[in-house]
């Protein structure tokens, strides 16, 4: 081949590759109506609904249904249940069942579907299994009936059926180990396209032609993973990513600069120092609610919302959220930052000097302004806060199994059901490692699990108040994070979940 | 020469096995809890000595690694204990998006790095202290700094390329190319300021020999010198730096992974190693192993049909 014909071969391939380049162009823009394209920082464990949990739920929200919708306020309506009530002492849970449902393989929903799947669901394994603890069992009174027998009045049953608890699989699938991880079979709006799925980077769903319900707004769906919001926020720029959750406040700033992107903030974690040892196992300091007291005063919460987190959340001294009925915005501010009254606390508990608390970090949650800011807030009441750098995997086996750690600095989400807090943060479990109560905690919380509405709006109150005054947490404040759109899609804040459901994303007008 | 190949497989697949014991060795000495990771922090501990147990993570150590090796040698890397995959499954279907990168970068820096490096090499003067200014550039520049301005001015600013994604060849070749070319470009940048040093430096050393003044005095135009002579000889040391680049890029793509948003397997790497996944962290550690034996042993090939002499070495 001569050396002018090598040349010009060479620049035609140049020329091609380039024109082929150009050709599939950058992210396209999806139309609204027929492609939704999402983007996540969390997926789950498997596609089996009894392991979901959490922010991951709207991945099984495209395929599953649930038995009772909660929509975007936190109201509950009618799902794959048409209706529900409860008997006087609320142990039993009567739920009507729609009648015209089938699987895609022509098996039916019905009450039998609804035994097998809480079954599955309490004994899955999954985090969280633990809610169904109090269900005892599960009678089939008839094909459209089934009543749910507890062991004891839980008031957030209703909740664990709008989420992770109520998701719908066909039982037929049970039988077969496994199957469900990767090849969900719902009821729910769309289907899993597994052939253009790939897990861990990227779900594809497609609507079920077939769906028993109302058609939501795209065609098509897809969830990207990301494990940087970085790519997330050029991703929402070039129109390749249509929605997404921001929580970091940098980036919340920064995709707010450009006037193509649509925004709405949404408060749902808080992050705070979780106490464990408020009986003075590890710390014996913390046995004094005083001392606890001094804790919250110490924190400069303004100034740390401000330098950490560029002013994104609210200040708050308590561990119930604003959709909770147990939440009193007075005591957002309860606790000012007042070094001289927390000294002066210390003093009067017999810590004229302070003392050492040793408390687990982990970069993810802890950063170094984080760490430096508790540590000097700290250090100016007296107490030397040694932080333990411990990497995600050691971290919950040291301080879960182990119990190391006097307590701990979380991102806790915030539900809006009253009894889910308490269960989570106040009865005996994880995040109560050491099971300390009190006469008013076991006073007040029988009345939220089993009184009327205004009875149990009234205890949740008192206990939310009784935390706060005696130290349980000490709360830095509520983060806000930012559901961001490119321009053509609404998305509406989900009320109980940091990440929006399925049903709440629309073409923009 | 078959007898030099065969050596060198028997003595990668030794290092595949001791590899792999070490790994899992490594890997089961912290104090994970992977049963609590994947249930919750607030999970019971019943349930979470339930999962572990499970899993198998309440067998000694050796045992588990004897049952991992006894599924591995027949093709079975096991099931992913974060996302129920198949491992196998998981790892090949990230394989095209790493290979992708890895040969777009080489093929880039190969052809762009013996150009500029022959170019400085036979011209000298000002070109090459072009090339030798180009090169520290190349190198000082932080590459994750090239690699935002990178997407920021072509993918955002300009929306030339797209500033995430992959697109697999087999569905859109023009896509698979508009996904790969702002990857390529970012991670070429400090690997021709590299490789291009080498081969100018090569060619340099190359071009003062006897056998080249010979050449010339015979009248052989300069071009058939360079291209059937000087390139030849010079090239050894380039492909011993790209051969340690590739292995590199193999693994070690991970932050334009990450920005560009490609589920490769350096991405796959940090965040299964977090995780502590160790099905899928020891298929990992096979598949890179694999990589760099087979590498090495393509460099040491090549070298060696290109340079006789370093066949007796």
């Amino acid at each position: 081949m001569s050396r002018t014909t090598r040349t010009g071969a060479l620049a035609a391939a140049l020329a091609i590759s380039l024109a082929l380049a150009g050709c599939a162009g950058p992210g396209t823009r999806s139309s609204g109506g027929s492609q939704l394209d999402i983007a996540t920082l969390s997926f789950p464990q498997s596609l089996d609904p009894a392991h979901a949990v959490g922010s991951a739920l709207p991945f099984f929200q495209a395929t599953y249904d649930t038995l009772v919708k909660r929509e975007p306020d936190g109201e509950f309506s009618p799902m794959l249940a048409t209706g529900w009530t409860y008997n006087d002492d609320a142990t039993e849970l009567t739920l009507t069942l729609r009648e015209d449902v089938e699987f895609a393989d022509g098996t039916a929903f019905d009450a039998a579907a609804v035994k097998a799947n809480m079954e599955h669901f309490k004994k899955g394994g999954g985090a969280d299994a633990k809610w169904l603890n109090d269900l005892e069992t599960v009678e089939v009174v008839d094909p459209t009936h089934v009543i749910l027998r507890l062991k004891q009045a839980n008031p957030a049953m209703l909740f664990y059926l709008s989420d992770a608890a109520g998701l719908m699989a066909n039982p037929a699938k049970f039988a077969k180990a496994d199957s469900l991880r990767t090849t969900p079979d719902g009821t729910g709006p769309y289907r899993l396209v597994k052939a253009r799925t790939t897990i861990g980077t990227k779900w594809v769903y497609e609507r079920n032609k077939d769906y028993w319900g109302e058609k939501l707004p795209y065609e098509n769906l897809t969830i990207s993973f990301f494990d940087n919001e970085t790519a997330i926020v050029n991703g929402i720029r070039t129109g390749q990513v249509n929605a997404a959750l921001l929580q970091n406040a940098d980036q919340q700033i920064s995709i707010e600069a450009d006037p193509r992107v649509k925004t709405t903030e949404q408060e749902f974690d808080f992050q705070g120092l979780l106490l464990f040892d408020r009986a003075g196992r590890l710390t014996p300091a913390l046995k004094d609610p005083r001392v606890r007291q001094a804790l919250n005063l110490a924190i400069d919460r303004g100034t740390m919302l401000s330098t950490i987190r560029q002013k994104r959340g609210k200040a708050t001294s308590q561990v119930f959220g604003p959709g909770t009925q147990g939440y009193d915005p007075e005591l957002d501010t309860y606790y000012s930052h007042d070094p001289a009254r927390a000294k002066s606390l210390l003093k009067a508990a017999g810590h004229p000097k302070g003392f050492t608390l040793k408390l687990p970090r982990i970069a993810a949650i802890v950063n170094d302004a984080l760490a430096a800011s508790l540590a000097t807030d700290f250090k100016a009441i007296g107490v030397d806060l040694v932080w333990d750098d411990l990497d995600g995997g050691s971290a919950v086996q040291k301080v879960f199994t182990d119990r190391a750690y006097s307590g701990m600095v979380m991102n806790m989400g915030q539900s809006s059901s009253d009894w889910v807090v308490v269960n989570e943060l106040v009865t005996p479990g994880a995040f109560n490692m050491f099971g300390t109560t009190d006469a008013t905690v076991r006073k007040l919380i029988p009345q939220i699990q089993t009184g009327t509405g205004a009875e149990a709006e009234q205890a949740a109150k008192a206990l939310n108040a009784h935390l706060v005054q005696e130290g349980w947490f000490v709360p830095f404040y509520r983060m806000s994070y930012l559901h961001v759109s490119d321009g053509t899609v609404e998305i509406t804040p989900q009320s109980g979940m940091a990440v929006p459901s399925i049903y709440n994303y629309a073409p923009a007008s | 020469m078959l007898k030099f190949i065969a050596r060198r497989i028997a003595a990668g697949a030794v290092l595949l096995v001791v590899i792999s014991f070490l790994s899992y060795l490594l890997l089961s000495v912290p104090d994970a809890d992977v049963g609590r990771q994947l249930l919750g922090q607030g999970a019971d501990q019943a349930a979470v000595d339930a999962k572990n147990a499970s899993l198998g993570l309440d067998r000694p150590v050796l045992t588990q690694y004897a049952d991992w090796l006894a599924h591995a040698v027949r093709g079975d890397l096991g099931t992913s204990w974060f996302t129920s995959e198949d491992v196998g499954t998981a790892v090949a279907g990230r394989l095209p998006v790493t290979a992708s990168l890895t040969l777009g970068v080489t093929l880039v820096t190969t052809v762009v790095s013996f150009l500029l490096g022959v170019w400085a090499g036979v011209r000298r003067g000002a070109a090459d202290r072009f090339v030798q200014v180009l090169g520290v550039i190349g190198y000082a520049l932080p590459g994750f700094l090239v690699t935002l301005v990178i997407v920021l001015v072509f993918a955002v600013n300009l929306n030339w390329f797209p500033a995430i994604g992959y697109t697999a060849f087999t569905e859109s070749p023009g896509g698979w190319l508009s996904t790969i070319t702002l990857p390529v470009l970012s991670l070429a940048v400090a690997s021709v300021a590299g490789v291009s040093q080498q081969v100018r430096g090569a060619v340099v050393d190359v071009l003062r020999q006897d056998y080249v003044r010979t050449l010339r005095a015979r009248g052989l135009p300069t071009s058939r010198i360079v291209f059937r002579h000087v390139l030849r000889n010079a090239s050894a040391p380039a492909l011993s730096v790209l051969g340690m680049q590739f292995v590199g890029l193999l693994g070690g793509a991970v932050l334009v992974e990450q920005i560009f948003g490609l589920p490769g397997i350096g991405s796959m790497t940090v965040t299964y190693t977090t995780r502590g996944d160790i099905p899928v962290i020891m298929a990992l550690v096979m598949f890179t192993v694999i990589g760099v034996v087979l590498i090495n042993l393509l460099v040491d090939t090549m070298i060696g049909w290109l340079n006789p002499k370093a066949r007796a070495a």
